[in-house]
């Protein structure tokens, strides 16, 4: 480690001990004392406070976000053996460096400010967490180490000569121990008490790639790769750790009668909404790292000075964007589960939440959210102009945007308008709009964020078959893929099967409802069994080289199911039964993924290897397209800041949930302008930041070249 | 890459200055923004401040063209359903309440109790969903509830400071009562305190002459006040009622017994146990009884049983358990 390394990782690991040292003088006793409150030069210490949380929020979520996907197109690289992949994975990953340090740094000042000003609660606080702030303080070396020696060891861990055959098994083996491991934890033998939700989160992010990892291990570069998945799994881990401070906030657990702490850490840790807030951060990071990756890649094509260039960074934005979509298609769904939590763990909350105070906030997050899905369409379509062959699919254009306007449009419908004494009068004396009174509920919103999705995977498709001449026979190609469209295909429809099944023999009274409303649930139980039925039909033809018809029935008779069917079903559910109309939003989710699965893997067979027009003409595309790029990095961080003042704020007048009062000046909701100037200045400040890092990124590799 | 970064970041100001007119707007549009509630006066200024602050009574309700709630009915003169503001509309439904009762019902006894007791009055069209705005998370006091009175009671109405503060009616006192019982025990909520009763204490426990007998009769409990409540919910064996102790008998073979002695007899003892078991035992056969003052037969881990809520809920129901001869 040189001198320079050396001095950083001391800065980085200063603010952590200095906050330990905060940590021991907690007193989780603190919650029955009168709340002490200071400023610093009398700033709102709220408004300081929420702003610096946010900045370090926005950093952290880069530093998350990125590695995640620089390993995966690691991964790609190296398993395809094409060092294109593997430069890529390096200039993303060299983006962190400074962006780690400012997190680092960022975090550091959050917590003083919050111990100085907030000394009541933070000392409460910490009295409860003190042990799982020590672990996150260790997983922050962890990370530090991990992630320099994977930046850092980049072209040291490059030699792909295998290891003696005896250490390889030594990984392999390791790797079993920790596969068998999680198949003990999944089934329930380890921690039997454990939330379902956390059982899941930490065997699919934690054990499932370890166990991977390890059974990978043959050479140094799979060893990187390695390395790689660690520094993934400490960034994860610190993310949990930190959301059971931010879901304990909202939903306190193990707190006595008299607001004492009683009960146990685990209890505090795996409180109601602490997974569920990790579940939708972590998809949030994948999405936001990656156009913040994909933003850097415009920046670096609108100055780019050579075809080369342009070419490099073209391919370079397709693939952040293409990370961000990924992850941004799942991402409502984790937003709908921690809203329907939230919801289940106070009425109080969730009525504030879409028809309270931050109503009108959901508004500008469905208008940034459309905007987003809109935008990525964009660039998707404009990319189709780099590609021989894509001109034949233009035609499809216009109707995907029909859909996604007109989607969109639902999408962002209040339930009511707020309107003038006369214009109530002139309709009949109700604040509802007959009809679009319909589009603000929950049912049409469901319905069209999957047209909205759907649409963007139809636009995706096209992109993909843009310079194929045409399919080839999945018969030719083996048994293999076969097995595999077999495999995947009956996996996915498994997904909607085992919910049909729950939905066919769920007992009413599970939702407190009475016997009769039986119907409600059975009917969406009748639709999952004919998604399935179409499902294997789909299969059936893609086997016997109608793969193109499969998808198109599957494709069509989901969006009609999800849309229509369920739709419509939702109003009448929510009529009759309205406790069943959160089984209806899961109904539509797993039809949606099984379908995209299903879809995609038929996708994947029917072009593998298929006749090109042409290679696609990386570098050959608009700096509008660019500007698109952009404008989704911009609205993600607005949209990130917004939704993390709807979480915050939905406490209400309380630090901790119904626990610890807020009784500083400042306990008030803000307006929605307050909101939109706090996140514009960190957005701002964030942009500055992120254009300095580049920069610094740029003179590195300059330098590194020279 | 100076005019890139020029050309990109003049762009984001473009999007931040969009965004900043949206969150404007939508402010302007929806009642304009919030500030501290802070500590208010009774007037209809402190009133304001709290209906569009910490009340939120604006979550549900609007005045006029103020604000865009439509779940409970508009406060002020809107549309054809709502012709009068609400003090006016106030003093049309005590006088309506008064004609059908026989009795003096005035509009500010009408509006507090649409605050003490939601469920009272409902108005056409709209569902008895109001939240307890004295219970978290609202909990407003005393003296914010009247401010929201005197600010509704001067929406076209005959604002009576007198009638809301200084010399309230007896049926406004009775509300009054009520609040400041249930913001006493930490701002519970009674009605959902009842629901924790029936579910948790009823079984061992009198109230009004219904319910079991194997704890103190909880008729009139409030007279014991706030803290003797407190305390014998989170440390029962803290505070024993004379009658209550808890006993333990040990038999020649040294058996333990423990629970309440619920009758004593010439020749035997019956001891009721924590789960209602009665275990009846020959003095003959009794080695020692002793009353252990450490141990109530009432579960000590309520306080880990129940959230902070429930507790202050149930506090809140007990607190309005007045002695019969005072009700």
């Amino acid at each position: 480690m040189t001198q320079r390394q050396t001095s950083r990782f001391v800065r980085l690991g200063l603010p952590v001990l200095m906050m330990l040292g905060l940590v021991v003088a907690a007193n989780p006793a603190l919650a029955l004392e009168e709340n002490v409150y200071r400023q610093f030069l009398g700033i709102d210490s709220r408004r300081l406070v929420w702003f610096l949380a946010q900045m370090h929020l926005f950093f952290g979520a880069f530093v998350l976000g990125v590695p995640l996907f620089a390993v995966i197109i690691e991964i790609v690289g190296w398993n395809n053996k094409d060092p294109k992949f593997d430069k890529l994975a390096y200039e993303f990953t060299s983006l962190l460096s400074v962006a780690y340090a400012t997190t680092a740094a960022l975090g550091g000042l959050l917590a003083f400010a919050l111990f100085t000003l907030y000394p009541t609660f933070m000392g409460y606080m910490a009295g409860i967490f003190k042990d799982v702030m020590f672990m996150y303080a260790l997983l922050f070396f962890g990370e530090t180490f991990a992630l320099y020696l994977y930046y850092y060891g980049w072209h040291w861990l490059k030699s792909d000569h295998p290891f003696a055959l005896n250490l390889q098994w030594v990984f392999k083996g390791l790797g079993i121990v920790v596969a068998a491991f999680g198949l003990a934890f999944a089934v329930g033998a380890v921690g039997p008490e454990m939330r379902v939700d956390t059982r899941w989160f930490m065997l699919l992010l934690y054990i499932l790639p370890l166990a991977i990892g390890l059974w990978m291990i043959r050479d140094l570069k799979s060893s990187h790769i390695f390395i790689g998945i660690l520094l993934n799994i400490f960034g994860t881990a610190i993310m949990q750790l930190a959301n059971s401070w931010a879901g304990f906030m909202m939903s306190p657990a193990g707190v006595g009668g008299d607001g004492a702490f009683v009960g146990t850490v685990w209890q505090a840790f795996e409180n109601v909404l602490a997974t569920p807030i990790a579940i939708h951060r972590m998809l949030g990071n994948l999405a936001f790292g990656g156009l913040v990756a994909g933003s850097y890649a415009a920046v670096k094509f609108i100055g780019a000075k050579t075809p080369e260039e342009k070419a490099h960074y073209d391919w370079m934005g397709y693939i952040s964007n293409f990370v961000a979509i990924a992850a941004l298609i799942p991402l409502p769904f984790a937003g709908y589960y921690l809203g329907r939590e939230v919801y289940s763990t106070s009425a109080v909350m969730g009525n504030n939440m879409m028809g309270g105070d931050f109503s009108w906030t959901f508004i500008i997050q469905a208008m940034l959210v459309g905007s987003l899905f809109i935008i990525s369409n964009y660039y998707l379509w404009s990319g189709m102009t780099r590609i021989p062959g894509a001109e034949r699919y233009y035609k499809f254009i216009k109707y995907i945007l029909l859909a996604l306007i007109v989607s969109f449009a639902i999408w962002l419908t209040p339930h009511n308008l707020p309107l003038s004494s006369q214009e109530v009068g002139e309709m009949g004396g109700s604040q509802y709009h007959p009809m679009l009174k319909y589009l603000g509920l929950m049912p049409a919103k469901n319905a069209v964020v999957n047209l909205i999705i759907l649409a963007t995977f139809f636009s995706f498709l096209l992109y993909r078959r843009g310079n194929m001449v045409d399919s080839v026979s999945i018969r030719d190609q083996g048994k293999g893929a076969r097995i595999t469209i077999v495999i995947v295909g009956l996996a996915a429809i498994a997904l909607v099967a085992q919910y049909a099944v729950t939905m066919l023999n769920m007992d009413p009274a599970e939702l407190d409802l009475p016997a009769d409303r039986a119907e409600y649930i059975r009917m969406v139980g009748y639709l999952l069994v004919f998604e399935c039925a179409v499902g294997l039909i789909a299969i059936v033809l893609a086997l016997i080289d109608r793969g193109k018809l499969g998808q198109g029935l599957y494709l069509a008779v989901t969006a009609f199911n999800v849309t229509i069917s369920l739709g419509v079903w939702g109003f009448v559910v929510m009529e009759k039964a309205s406790p069943v109309l959160r089984n209806v939003a899961v109904s539509q989710f797993l039809q949606l993924i099984s379908c995209l699965i299903l879809v995609a893997v038929i996708d994947a067979f029917l072009f593998k290897r298929a006749k090109s027009l042409g290679k696609i003409k990386w570098g050959k595309m608009t700096v509008r397209s660019q500007y698109a790029l952009l404008l989704l990095t911009f609205i993600i961080t607005m949209n990130m800041g917004l939704m993390g003042f709807i979480r915050s704020g939905l406490r209400g007048d309380w630090h901790i949930f119904g626990v610890m009062r807020d009784t500083s000046e400042w306990a008030y909701t803000p307006s929605n302008f307050v909101m939109t100037q706090q996140v514009s200045a960190a957005v701002l400040l964030f942009m500055i930041g992120c254009a300095f890092m580049f920069w610094l990124g740029g003179i590195a590799s300059s330098n590194k070249e020279e | 890459m100076t005019a890139t970064m020029t050309r990109v970041f003049s762009f984001l100001l473009v999007v931040l200055a969009v965004y900043l007119w949206i969150g404007y707007s939508i402010t302007e549009l929806t009642g304009g923004g919030r500030e501290s509630g802070g500590a208010v006066d009774i007037s209809p200024e402190g009133g304001e401040a709290i209906y569009w602050g910490k009340g939120r009574c604006f979550t549900c309700h609007s005045v006029g063209g103020q604000g865009s709630a439509v779940r409970g009915p508009n406060h002020g003169q809107f549309g054809e359903k709502f012709p009068l503001p609400m003090g006016a509309r106030a003093v049309e439904r005590a006088k309506e309440r008064s004609e059908k009762e026989g009795t003096d019902f005035t509009a500010v006894d009408y509006m507090v109790e649409s605050l003490a007791s939601p469920g009272a009055y409902v108005v056409k069209g709209y569902k008895n969903e109001m939240a307890v705005v004295y219970a978290p998370p609202i909990s407003l006091s005393l003296v914010e509830i009247k401010a929201v009175v005197a600010y509704l009671m001067a929406l076209g109405g005959d604002l009576d400071m007198e009638a809301i503060d200084t010399t309230p009616s007896e049926e406004t006192q009775k509300f009054y009562a009520k609040i400041s019982a249930a913001a006493a025990a930490g701002g519970g909520d009674p009605g959902e305190g009842a629901i924790i009763y029936e579910d948790n204490c009823t079984d061992c426990h009198t109230l009004n002459g219904e319910g079991g007998e194997v704890g103190p009769d909880l008729t009139g409990i409030s007279a014991k006040g706030l803290k003797f409540i407190s305390e014998s919910i989170l440390q029962p064996a803290k505070s024993l009622t004379k009658g209550f102790e808890t006993y333990v008998a040990i038999n020649k073979e040294g058996r333990q017994t423990i629970g309440l002695k619920t009758r004593d007899e010439a020749t035997e003892i019956d001891i009721t146990k924590a789960n209602g078991d009665v275990v009846t035992i020959a003095k003959e056969d009794i080695k020692e009884i002793k009353i252990d003052e450490t141990k109530s037969v009432m579960p000590d881990d309520l306080a880990e049983a129940l959230t902070v809520k429930d507790y202050q809920d149930i506090l809140s129901f007990l607190m309005l358990q007045k002695p019969q001869a005072a009700r």
